[in-house]
Order: C-alpha cells, then structure tokens, then sequence
C-alpha cells in the first residue's frame, strides 16, 4: 500500500471525519475530534507509518479556538524597524541545538547570528532534562535518531575537555526483572519465563545495541547486577550493562557552547524574537524580529517547541509539534553514592508514550528520578503537581526499594518537542530553499546534539554555503572556577588577591561572593542565570539563605535597586514595594 | 590546640560558648553570617526572654545579652567563616574553614555545634503548580523587610499559622502591603494565643483555617495561588479549590533542624526530631561532637534553646577532663503512644541527680497524664494541665529512675 491509502484506512477507522492531502510525503489533516486526546493519538497513528515524512496536523479540536491568526497579528505589530546587521547565517533558537550548531559554524568564515527570545540561552526543553548522554540502543535502525545519537555519544568525551565541562561515562544498566514481561508471562508457563528473562532476553537486548552500531555491552546475570550497582531490587534477574552512557549538566554543556561561539565572533541576540519573514522568490531575504532586523543568507530553524511554528511563518509547514511534559524529581547530593549508573527497568511492551525514563545519576551528585511523559496541550505546561511527584516516587521505588524518596529536594518539569513522526526533522525546508530545519529535537536530543551540529552543517554545505575553515578558531574554553572545587593552597592563593573568594554566599553549594560576580562578567543578570553558572541556590535549602545575599551582589554589580533585581524574565521581579515612609 | 570549636554563633552557641568558656576552656565561636544572633537578629517583635529573664524583649535584644557576655569573656569570635570540613582524628578533630581572610585549619579537642535549622521550603510541603518569582520563605522576608526596607509584594498570601507567620503578617500589615490574606491547615491558629489575638485579630486581617496552598499559578511571576480545604490529616478535599488573586506567597510552615553536616560526621539522626541523636548532657553519637538548641529539635522558646547551652557546657567538662562513668549501654528514652518527639534520647551518664526532658504531645488534651514506662510498667507520672502538639513540654526525671533498665518510654495516658 502507498502512503494516500494507508491514511485513508486510518482515517476511515476512525469515527471522526478527518480529510487529507499528501505532498511530498507530508500529511496534512484537517476535521474536528472532541478531544485533545484524540488530536494526538490521531496524529501519532499516522505519524507511524513508513515512509511519512511529516505530519500537519490541523485538526481542531472543540475546546481550541483558532489561537493561531490571533497571534500572527499580534505578532507582526511588535516587530522592529532598525537594522541589526547582515549575515551569512541566522539560528533561530539559543537552546542545545542552536548553540551547538552555532560553535559548530564558528569554525569557518561566516558571519553567523544566533536570535534566543529568552533572557539566556538553554531556556527551553534545553533546562528541564535527565542530562543523559544515551547510549543509542533505544531508536530503531532506521532513524535520523539511531545514527546521530550513536554518533553524539561518541563525540561527548572530547568535546567536553575542549570545553571544560564535566561529562562522566557512567554506563547504564538496564535491568531485567519479573516485571518486565507481566504482560506476556501466561505465554512462559513455569520456570520458562525465568529461564527467557534470564538467559534469553539479555541477548535480544544486547544484539539490538550492536546492531545499532555500540561496543561493549555485557550482560550481567544474579550477583553480578549487584556488584555493579547495590541498591537494586532483590529480585532483579539480570541486566544489560551499556558502558557508553553519560552524563552531562545540560546547561552547563549549553553555555559553553554559547560562551566559545561567542569568543568565535558569533553575534547573540538574546531578548530577541523572531516573529516574521521577508522572502523574495521563495527565498528568506530578511528575519524581523521585536529588536530589529536581521538580514540573512541562509536560516536555520532550530526553534525546539516552536520550531513549527517558524516553519509556518516561513510559509512551508511540514510538521506540527505536539508537546509532550515530563516531570523530574531531583534529590540530596547526600545520597550521592545510592545510584552509579543510569538505571531503568525494561518494560515490554513499553508503554506507547512513556517509554524511557529512569534513576540517573548527575554530574553534581544530585540524583534524579524521572521523566513521566504527559501529552499536554499548552508548549509552556511546566507545572507539577502532588499526584505527578508521587507517580514517580511509586513508579521507580520498585527498582531501588531502599532509596529514601521523600528525600528530594525540588521538582521540576520540561516538555519535550514531539513531532508525530517522533523522529528528529533535520532536513531544508520543503517550500524555503535557504531555510534547514533543526527540528523536533526531542529526547535523545542532548545526547545527539553534538553530531546534529555536525551533521547541519554538512546540509548547509549541500545548499550551497561557502564552508572555509576560519583558521583563528579556538575552541578552547575555561569554565568558571569554584571555590567548592579548589586546593586549599589555591583557595589561599586567590582569597590573598581577593577576599570575596572567601566569602561563602551559598552555604548548601559553597559558592563565593567572586563566582557570583563573574558569572555576572558572563552575562548573567538574573538570580536564575547565576544560578545555572554558579549552583547557588541548588542545594538543600533551595534558596532560602542565599536568594537575598546574591540579590544584593547583583543589585550592586548591576547598580540597580533591590527591587528591581529579577528572578530570571523582566516580568519576574522578585519583589515589589517599599517600606511604608522610606523613600522610593 | 582548642579546646572546643562552637559552630554557630546563635543564642545556644554564644550561650554554649560563655558557659563553657567560664571553666577555663579555650574555645572559639565560627559564625557564617557577618554578624552574630542567628535567627533572632530579623525577629525585632516582642515576646522573647519571657522564661530566661522574665522580661519581654525584642529579638536582637535577646540576642545582645549574649553577645555582649561572650564580648565581655576572652573568646575569639570569628565571622563569616565557612566551615569547609571537619575531620576526625585520633583525639582530636580537624577544621578546615574558609572566610575573607583566608583558609585556616583549627584544631581542637571536641565540637559543639549550634547551627540551628532553616525553614521549610515549597517543595518540602510539595505545593503544586509552577515556580514563578515571588515565592519566599517567612525568613527571607523578615530580612527583606528589616534590613533592606523592601516589601515581597502587594498582596501577599501566608501559609503558616504558627507563630512565625502570625508574626510576618502582622509586620507586613504594618509595613504597607495592600492587603494580606493567611491559610493555615489546622482549626485554629498554631501560634500562641496571643500572638493570633496581637498580629491577625486585633488588626482583622483575612485568614482562613483548614486550608491551604494546593498550587501556585503564573509563569513568570506570581499571580495567584488555589486554595484547598484540608481534614484534620491535613488530606485535601477535592472540589473545595478555589483561586486566589495574589502577587506572593509566603511560607511559614514550619523548620527543620540543619543537621547534614553533624551526620556527615557519622552522628545517627533522630527520623522524628530530623536532629541528631543527643544524651542528657547533649553529646551525638559520635565522641567528642556534641549538639544544641534547635539543631536538636525546634525549640518554641529560644529560652528552651538556651538551656540545652548550659547543659552541654557539663558535658563537654566532663568530656574534656575524660570522667569515664558513662553506662556500658546508654538507655533509651524513646517516644510512646501520643508523644512525637524525645529529647535526649539516650541516657549516657550514672551520676547527676536529674534529667531535663523535653518532648512533644502528639494530641490536644486537657488534664493529661504523662507516664514514664519501662517493661510495660509504669515508673513515674506527671500531670500536665493542657498538651498540645505546638507546645514543646518539659519534665524533669530523677536519675536514679534509670538505673538497671534499657528503655523507658514517654506516653501521655
Ligand atoms: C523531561 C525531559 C527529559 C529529557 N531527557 C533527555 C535526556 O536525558 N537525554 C537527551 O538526550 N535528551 C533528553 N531530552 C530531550 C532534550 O532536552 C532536547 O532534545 C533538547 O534540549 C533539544 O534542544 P533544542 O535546542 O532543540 O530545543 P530548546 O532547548 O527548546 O531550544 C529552542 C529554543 O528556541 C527558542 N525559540 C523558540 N521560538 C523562538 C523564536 N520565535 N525566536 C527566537 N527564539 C525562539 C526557545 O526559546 C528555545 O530556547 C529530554 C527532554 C525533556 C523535556
Ligand atoms: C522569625 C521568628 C520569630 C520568632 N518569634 C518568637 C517569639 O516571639 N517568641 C519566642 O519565644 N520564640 C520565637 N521564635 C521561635 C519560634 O517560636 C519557634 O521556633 C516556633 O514555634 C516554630 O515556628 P512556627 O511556629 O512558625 O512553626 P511551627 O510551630 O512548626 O508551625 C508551622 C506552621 O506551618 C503550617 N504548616 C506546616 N505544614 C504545612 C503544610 N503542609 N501546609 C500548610 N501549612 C503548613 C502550620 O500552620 C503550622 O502551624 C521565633 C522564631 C523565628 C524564626
């Protein structure tokens, strides 16, 4: 069957009256379903067969209005006139992607812009993640996912001495216990479905890895599992051990790349959104934006959740993001020597949207629990609610009975970019010639981005961007320097040049007055922004101690009041009035 | 060499440090904050002193009685000093602290700490919704507040009727907020009764009891919060929310001792009072390192905290000059039916002729009988007129009753 037909059979199973056109192996869908629900799971069937490329999903739902024109309008009316400069290249979007692409194309002699539409880069699905450089077992072979995430694992290790940015090859276990088949268990009567669990299905792990091109994977069997990781269930059977997984802070990695592009003469323009396109024969002439203008040789769109929405504005749709939440629980550093690997409990069949997720250890120490997966409508749905933390204390408790779950300290969410082909769109646009899109990163995403760089700019070359090597290039960076790590004749050393190296603002992290200040030096202007740079304000007390003491180094720094001093948006001003008779 | 290094320069440290300092030990107070007092240096309301000196003073006032005793004595006193790490040697420990100055090592023979505890956070009481700018704990604000002349916001919401919010909301209502709105879970204010009547009643100001904050709405900023009704498990009751209109919350709900630090030592914690495992002269279980006031246990009455102060000046004594009466096994005094907390919890030493205990009702009740039970037989009784669980109780229990038994127990009949 062709693609036209097997639409059709989906669409005329199901009871709503979706209609359809296919171009270029694109669909586009349009009707009306009375859910969200049914919005997705519509999507994601067609998404699924062979050979699609994209889907539109213009479906409407009852409770959607047409938000979409509404907010075109709004959007041109806040675009500015002025000229911001000229440039061979513009990214859209300062998350992972962009700012990896963006030290990527540094290397060679482009003028290259990069427009973030929040206050920092790595704002977005960029912020909220597990920091897991998967192995590359779980995408299927014939995936945009499979090769570039085989390929970005393997490119983490010097990339980030390059960078100076902490990355740990852990390795994962992925663990096999009577649970993992309880589906299909009246298949394997008696001692067989032990015997398949321990003997058999480890092999069938293990042989997919290889197949999908990874070295290395052993399979551990009883004892073995518990002399690689002691907290595990009792009743663990066995597990595939993968040595190449990693970890990796994600905005850490993320303001690096920022911070070597930048030094590579890459312009930034944070605070800018881009909000419409000037073409000229079906070619990106001018990028408008609500700073300024941007004029362009060639486009990337790089823009993670609305990355189809600049599709759109570019006038050739080709896919619709469907947003996809998941909730992390983060825990004590304290219980730091609990969990040594990536763990996640095989699951067959794996649930269809909530596969993935695990205990991960973190380059600080933090343990972190998660991600549930939640389609939610809203791109910006991060909340998390009691129900959702519980979920995950419940769910992942069966692999490490002992771990004290109470014992977390924060929780956050991230949503993820699905498309409904749930792959990576890395591709020129269809009606746009000058423009690539970068788009739908979703997980294994960070774990990826490395080789996506890579592998965009080799697209770029296709399309007829002049590549020579810049050869002042240095992609060398030095990460800040922290007191928590330092000698103590170090630690002497710099306190003797400057006291505010000995002045700990954050007890929990044990952070200085002087790495506040520099993170200033690097463009951090709000609380969060150092946050991100420094950890003040990551530990135990969440802020409690420390949020007034680094108020006042950036109220200083910055000479600004007090109370203008923002939590990380120009709309999140921590706090709002004056003493009753004190002056303004 | 020191003697003791006292980590904390609140009123139990200062008050440790004097007391100690008067039987000729050499020690030294680390503070990491540029000032001395601890907690009370914000709190610049009444009603402290009220046990100790009989007298009602402010916060700061309280405090200066003790600093100016410690100024008055020989012991060095050193700020904004980090205590990078503590490592135990043979028979002696080694400090590694960090301040403006420099790197120092200290060494010194035995540690009490007093680092007191921190406030409890949204996600310790897992509030829902986002986590926008404008969510502050009630410390924080007393801060904002009295040091720098700012306010957190315009119309702010408190959870927490204890007396800490109770005493927030009366500052903010004074100060100029716009308006104020309190919730709290249990049926009336947990604070004394006085302080509801002087800070909420008495200037009418909104609240709402059997209720709480379910979740926190906006994104960037706050803009509301929903409401919740609560049993008396403190359980929501679903289809009782209810949106608030607010700029900022605020977070009275309760502190935790700061104890990673003294377990990191190796000192066993006490999963009810979440602070170390204390003997009746307040020594953990790890030898040498001793603990008081609200790293303890949170104490309602800094007087409360004081004293466990004096008590551990005899402790440390008796530690330094190696008086080695202690019991093979030291006794465990633990917490029965309707009692939550017990300190101390282990019973170390022979001699003295009593112990101060103080323990927390898990009930509301009036003419209470407390008992002290050993094998399933009751040794001792106490009556106490009314129990509540934020009233922290004291008895004192005569040393001889612990003698030939391994547990006794502290029930409320
Ligand atoms: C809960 C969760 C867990 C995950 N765990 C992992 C993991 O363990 N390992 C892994 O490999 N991957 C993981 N991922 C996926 C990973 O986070 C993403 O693949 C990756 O961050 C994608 O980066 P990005 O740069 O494409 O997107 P983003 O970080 O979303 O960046 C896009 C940027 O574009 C900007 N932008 C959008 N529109 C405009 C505009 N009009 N003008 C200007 N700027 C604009 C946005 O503000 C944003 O900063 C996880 C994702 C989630 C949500
Ligand atoms: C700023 C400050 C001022 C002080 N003032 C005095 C003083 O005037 N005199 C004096 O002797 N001592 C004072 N002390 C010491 C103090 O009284 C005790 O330490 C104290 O009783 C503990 O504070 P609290 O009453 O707020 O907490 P608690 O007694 O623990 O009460 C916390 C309250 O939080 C609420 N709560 C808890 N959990 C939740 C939840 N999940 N959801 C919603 N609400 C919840 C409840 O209302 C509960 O009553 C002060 C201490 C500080 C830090």
């Amino acid at each position: 069957m062709r693609i036209p037909q097997k639409v059709k059979k989906i669409t005329d199973e199901s009871k709503y009256n979706i209609s359809f056109v296919v171009e270029e192996d694109i669909v586009f869908l349009k009707g009306k379903v009375e859910t969200y629900e049914d919005w997705v799971d519509i999507g994601l069937k067609i998404g699924g067969i062979k050979g699609v490329n994209g889907v539109v999903n213009d479906i409407v739902w009852d409770e959607r209005k047409d938000k979409a024109s509404e907010d075109r309008k709004k959007r041109s009316k806040r675009s500015k006139k002025e000229n911001l400069g000229e440039y061979d290249i513009v990214i859209i979007g300062g998350g992972i992607i962009g700012c990896s692409i963006a030290r990527e194309l540094s290397k060679y002699e482009l003028d290259v812009a990069l427009a973030e539409k929040e206050p920092d880069v790595s704002l977005g699905q960029t912020r909220a993640n597990n920091g897991m450089v998967h192995p590359g077992i779980a995408p299927s072979k014939d995936t945009l996912k499979r090769r570039l995430n085989v390929r970005g694992n393997a490119m983490y290790g010097e990339l980030s001495q390059e960078l100076d940015v902490p990355f740990k090859r852990v390795g994962s276990l992925i663990l096999i216990t009577p649970r993992t088949m309880e589906k299909y268990r009246k298949y394997l009567p008696g001692p067989l479905y032990r015997f398949f669990l321990k003997h058999v299905l480890p092999w069938f792990v293990k042989r997919r890895g290889e197949m999908n091109g990874l070295e290395g994977i052993e399979i551990l069997k009883g004892e073995e599992v518990f002399q690689e990781e002691s907290g595990i269930v009792d009743d663990v059977i066995s597990a595939v051990k993968i040595p190449s997984t990693g970890i990796v802070d994600p905005y850490e990695w993320t303001i690096a790349m920022y911070e070597n592009a930048k030094k590579n003469d890459v312009d930034f323009y944070l605070n800018t959104e881009v909000l419409a396109f000037d073409k000229e024969r079906g070619l990106i002439k001018r990028v408008f934006t609500d700073r300024g203008v941007l004029k362009c040789g060639h486009v990337i769109n790089a823009a993670g959740l609305y990355s189809d929405v600049i599709a759109e504005m570019a006038g050739t749709k080709e896919f619709t993001i469907h947003p996809r939440k998941g909730v992390e629980l983060l825990f004590n550093k304290r219980l730091e020597d609990r969990v040594h690997h990536c763990l996640a409990e095989l699951k067959i069949p794996s649930h269809p949207t909530s596969k993935g997720g695990g205990i991960n250890p973190t380059v600080h120490g933090n343990i972190i629990w998660g991600p549930t997966a939640e389609e939610v409508e809203s791109k910006s749905e991060t909340s998390v609610d009691k129900e959702e933390i519980h979920e995950i204390m419940q769910k992942y408790s069966t692999i490490l009975p002992q771990f004290p779950e109470s014992e977390f300290i924060r929780y956050f969410a991230g949503v993820r970019a699905a498309s409904f082909t749930e792959d990576f769109i890395i591709r020129p646009a269809k009606k746009v010639k000058n423009l690539l899109h970068v788009a739908a990163i979703q997980s294994p995403g960070l774990a990826s981005a490395p080789a996506i760089a890579e592998y965009s700019v080799e697209l770029l070359k296709d399309m007829g961007v002049d590549l020579r090597r810049d050869e002042s290039f240095d992609g060398e960076r030095k990460s800040m320097d922290r007191v928590s790590e330092m000698s103590e004749d170090e630690l002497k050393r710099r306190i003797e040049e400057d006291p505010s190296w000995g002045n700990i603002v954050c007890t929990c992290e044990m952070v200085s007055e002087a790495e506040i200040v520099e993170a200033i030096e690097r463009d951090a202007e709000s609380f969060d922004a150092i946050k991100r740079r420094t950890r003040a304000g990551m530990g135990e007390c969440q802020e409690s101690y420390c949020l007034l003491r680094i108020a006042e180094v950036i109220s200083r720094e910055l000479d600004m009041p007090l109370n203008q001093v923002k939590k990380e948006w120009k709309e999140s001003q921590f706090f709002d009035g004056i003493v009753r008779g004190e002056e303004p | 060499m020191k003697d003791v290094v006292v980590i904390g320069g609140g009123p139990s440290g200062l008050a440790a440090a004097s007391s100690i300092a008067e039987k000729g030990y050499k020690v030294v107070i680390l503070e990491r904050d540029d000032e001395l007092g601890g907690l009370l240096q914000q709190c610049i309301h009444d009603g402290f002193g009220t046990i100790l000196f009989d007298e009602s003073l402010s916060g700061p006032e309280f405090a200066d009685r003790f600093i100016e005793k410690v100024m008055r004595s020989d012991v060095p006193i050193e700020l904004e000093t980090y205590v990078k790490s503590v490592d135990k040697k043979d028979d002696h420990f080694e400090l590694l602290t960090v301040t403006p100055e420099g790197v120092h090592k200290i060494k010194s023979r035995s540690i009490v700490y007093a680092i007191g505890c921190r406030e409890k956070n949204r996600f310790e009481i897992k509030i829902g919704g986002t986590r926008p700018a404008g969510v502050y704990t009630a410390g924080t604000v007393q801060r904002l507040v009295n040091l720098y002349g700012v306010l957190p916001g315009k119309n702010p919401v408190i959870v927490g009727g204890g007396d800490v919010g109770l005493i927030v909301a009366r500052h903010l209502y004074l100060e100029g907020v716009d308006s104020l709105f309190m919730v709290y879970p249990e049926d009336f204010f947990s604070g004394l009764p006085r302080n509801a009547q002087q800070c909420i009643l008495d200037f009418d100001i909104p609240y709402r009891n059997r209720t709480t904050v379910k979740r926190i709405l906006g994104d960037k900023k706050v803009e509301g919060v929903e409401l919740v009704e609560v049993d008396e498990e403190w359980e929501m009751i679903p289809g009782t929310e209810e949106i608030y209109e607010c700029d900022s919350l605020i977070l009275s709900v309760g502190l935790i001792p700061y104890s990673e630090k003294i377990e990191d030592l190796g000192a066993e914690i006490d999963e009810e009072t979440k602070g170390p495992v204390v003997n009746e002269y307040y020594g953990t279980t790890v030898d040498g390192v001793f603990s008081v006031g609200n790293l303890v246990q949170i104490f309602d009455y800094v007087d409360d905290a004081v004293k466990t102060a004096y008590i551990v000046a005899e402790g440390v004594d008796k530690f330094l000059k190696g008086i080695d009466v202690k019991r093979k096994k030291p006794i465990k005094l633990v917490p029965g039916d309707k009692i939550d907390t017990v300190t101390p919890q282990r019973i170390f030493y022979e001699e003295g002729e009593e112990v101060t205990v103080f323990f927390r009702p898990g009930v509301e009740k009036e003419n209470a009988v407390v008992c002290l039970v050993n094998l399933g037989n009751v040794i001792k009784t106490y009556r106490k007129r009314y129990l509540r669980p934020s009233t922290l109780e004291e008895i004192k229990v005569p040393k001889d009753l612990f003698n030939g038994k391994k547990e006794v127990t502290i029930r409320v009949r």
